[in-house]
């Protein structure tokens, strides 16, 4: 919690003023895909579920839709260890990447099908491009500190 | 080992059900909700303040790198501007004044007379798909939710979350956004009601006589009689103009009335100008140019009160029917440059509430 508290502390300051592209990078989207991607569906959909709650409440969606689009995207991402035995750290960069457009695009739908209309345009691909680029940099940096995370709360 | 599966699985299940009774009862206006926000930010708000001041050096050098050149021109551009408008801001201040006073004498609601409250803006939303930001006053100021939040140049949203010290403000951008605004028309673009043929404004000169005492020097007074009620009588010739008695009513081509329609705005996304919908297409009201002002309409149901500036058309498409056209519009507030704000501490007859 107290990391995931840093993380969405990066992102409501830094990340909320660095905007390439006029995108902001989606670190706890980040967070979600990298727990999926390092420790399989199951964990990674807990942690997504967990972190997705405490980005709701800095948010002004309603309260869970973050929550059940940040467990999708980790259950999504969690996947890969099914696909690739014998991963590197770069193929896991590549999943993260993918796992991250789909949650970046998965948000707007959520938002559209709770009746939070007008979101669903274009500009979600594009979107999603980006965080997806953006994402694919920063998660080699990231996997570490999700890995000692989860290893040290879910996991263990 | 499928113990502990079944166990995150029951944990996964628990989980989701929680977000989704969260999802609903958010929607519903649970208070719920923004106790279990409130909660979190207790405990959030200091650990995002420490972040904030160790990642500001990084912010920074960002802005630096990325926005240089573009600053500088920027700050060329304003110098240019601000000469330019420092005249007109007087004449414009004075104008402003007299319209105050006027509607004011005829017991009209005026912005002037509103009580407002100026908050900093102290974050975005951390989200690509929300138009809102966060400014660092709330109820304890008397802020309440649905009032309308200005900047100098006009309106830039309304206040859509309220908490003791601080306060969410939904861009006029945002799709969810709408509210009620008046089109102002050119004048050039008003037409003529009633026959066409007699529209043209007609006049008749008549020619009357009219007598005027002429004054007698009987005293020594000059142009004095004493007792005398009569005066001689001096012949004027004055001509008066009589209007035709034709019942048309003109608007002048090029008078100064100009024509307002009341119409929806609606935010569409921040890569989107938000247009203006459900234009009545009356004749009355004639063709809309762009660069025709914008400003909130008001009303009883209204959250905004009249007369706010909102921005210029930019585009305006034709639908065919009784549709009307839907106008693009240039904000006159820059939302993605928002320091300081002013929230306007008003309420619509129909929302307040009697002591």
């Amino acid at each position: 919690m107290l990391v995931a508290s840093v993380v969405l502390g990066l992102q409501t300051t830094l990340f909320n003023d660095l905007r390439p592209f006029g995108v902001m990078a989606q670190v706890m989207v980040l967070f979600a895909a990298c727990a999926g991607v390092i420790y399989g569906a199951e964990i990674g959909a807990v942690a997504g579920l967990i972190v997705g709650l405490m980005y709701d409440c800095v948010l002004t969606t309603p309260l869970g839709l973050a929550s059940l689009v940040l467990g999708a995207t980790a259950l999504v991402a969690g996947a890969f260890p099914y696909f690739v035995r014998e991963s590197s750290w770069w193929n896991k960069a590549i999943a993260v990447a993918v796992a991250s457009a789909f949650g970046e695009i998965l948000f707007p739908v959520a938002q559209a099908l709770v009746g939070l209309g007008g979101w669903v345009q274009w500009r979600v691909i594009g979107v999603a491009l980006i965080v997806a680029l953006l994402n694919l940099f920063l998660a080699p940096l990231l996997m570490p500190v999700v890995r000692w995370t989860l290893k040290e709360s879910l996991v263990g | 080992m499928s113990a502990i599966s079944a166990r995150r699985k029951r944990a996964i299940a628990l989980l989701s059900l929680t977000s989704i009774i969260l999802v609903t009862l958010d929607l519903q206006g649970s208070g719920s909700a923004s106790v279990l926000r409130g909660t979190f930010g207790v405990f959030f708000r200091p650990i995002e303040g420490v972040t904030r001041v160790i990642t500001r050096p990084v912010s920074n050098a960002w802005h630096g790198i990325t926005h240089y050149n573009a600053v500088t021109k920027e700050n060329d551009l304003l110098r240019e501007k601000i000469a330019q408008q420092e005249g007109a801001a007087v004449a414009a201040a004075a104008s402003v004044r007299l319209s105050q006073e006027l509607l004011a004498l005829n017991g009209l609601p005026t912005l002037a007379g509103i009580n407002s409250v100026s908050a900093q803006v102290i974050g975005d939303s951390p989200s690509n798909y929300s138009q809102s930001v966060e400014i660092n006053q709330g109820s304890d100021s008397g802020i309440k939710v649905g009032m309308p939040v200005m900047n100098a140049a006009g309106l830039v949203g309304k206040i859509t979350k309220v908490f003791p010290r601080r306060s969410i403000v939904m861009l006029i951008t945002d799709p969810e956004y709408a509210l009620s605004v008046k089109v102002i028309n050119n004048p050039e673009a008003a037409s003529p009601i009633g026959d066409p043929e007699a529209s043209a404004s007609t006049s008749s000169t008549t020619t009357t006589t009219t007598t005027i005492p002429k004054p007698q020097a009987t005293s020594n007074i000059p142009g004095f009689t004493p007792g005398t009620t009569t005066m001689p009588l001096t012949t004027v010739n004055v001509t008066v103009n009589v209007p035709s008695l034709t019942p048309t009513l003109t608007v002048p081509a090029n008078g100064a009335l100009p024509v307002r329609e009341t119409g929806i705005l609606e935010g569409r996304g921040s890569s989107r100008v938000p247009i203006v919908r459900f234009i009545d297409s009356a004749q009355r009201f004639g063709t809309i140019l762009p660069g025709a002002p914008i400003v909130t309409s008001g009303g009883s149901l209204s959250l905004a009160p009249p007369d706010i500036v909102v921005g210029t058309v930019s585009k305006v498409t034709d639908r065919l029917g009784t549709a009307g056209p839907i106008l693009e519009i240039n904000l006159v507030a820059d939302l993605t440059n928002l320091s300081f704000v002013r929230i306007l501490l008003y309420q619509p007859i129909t929302e307040q509430v009697k002591p």
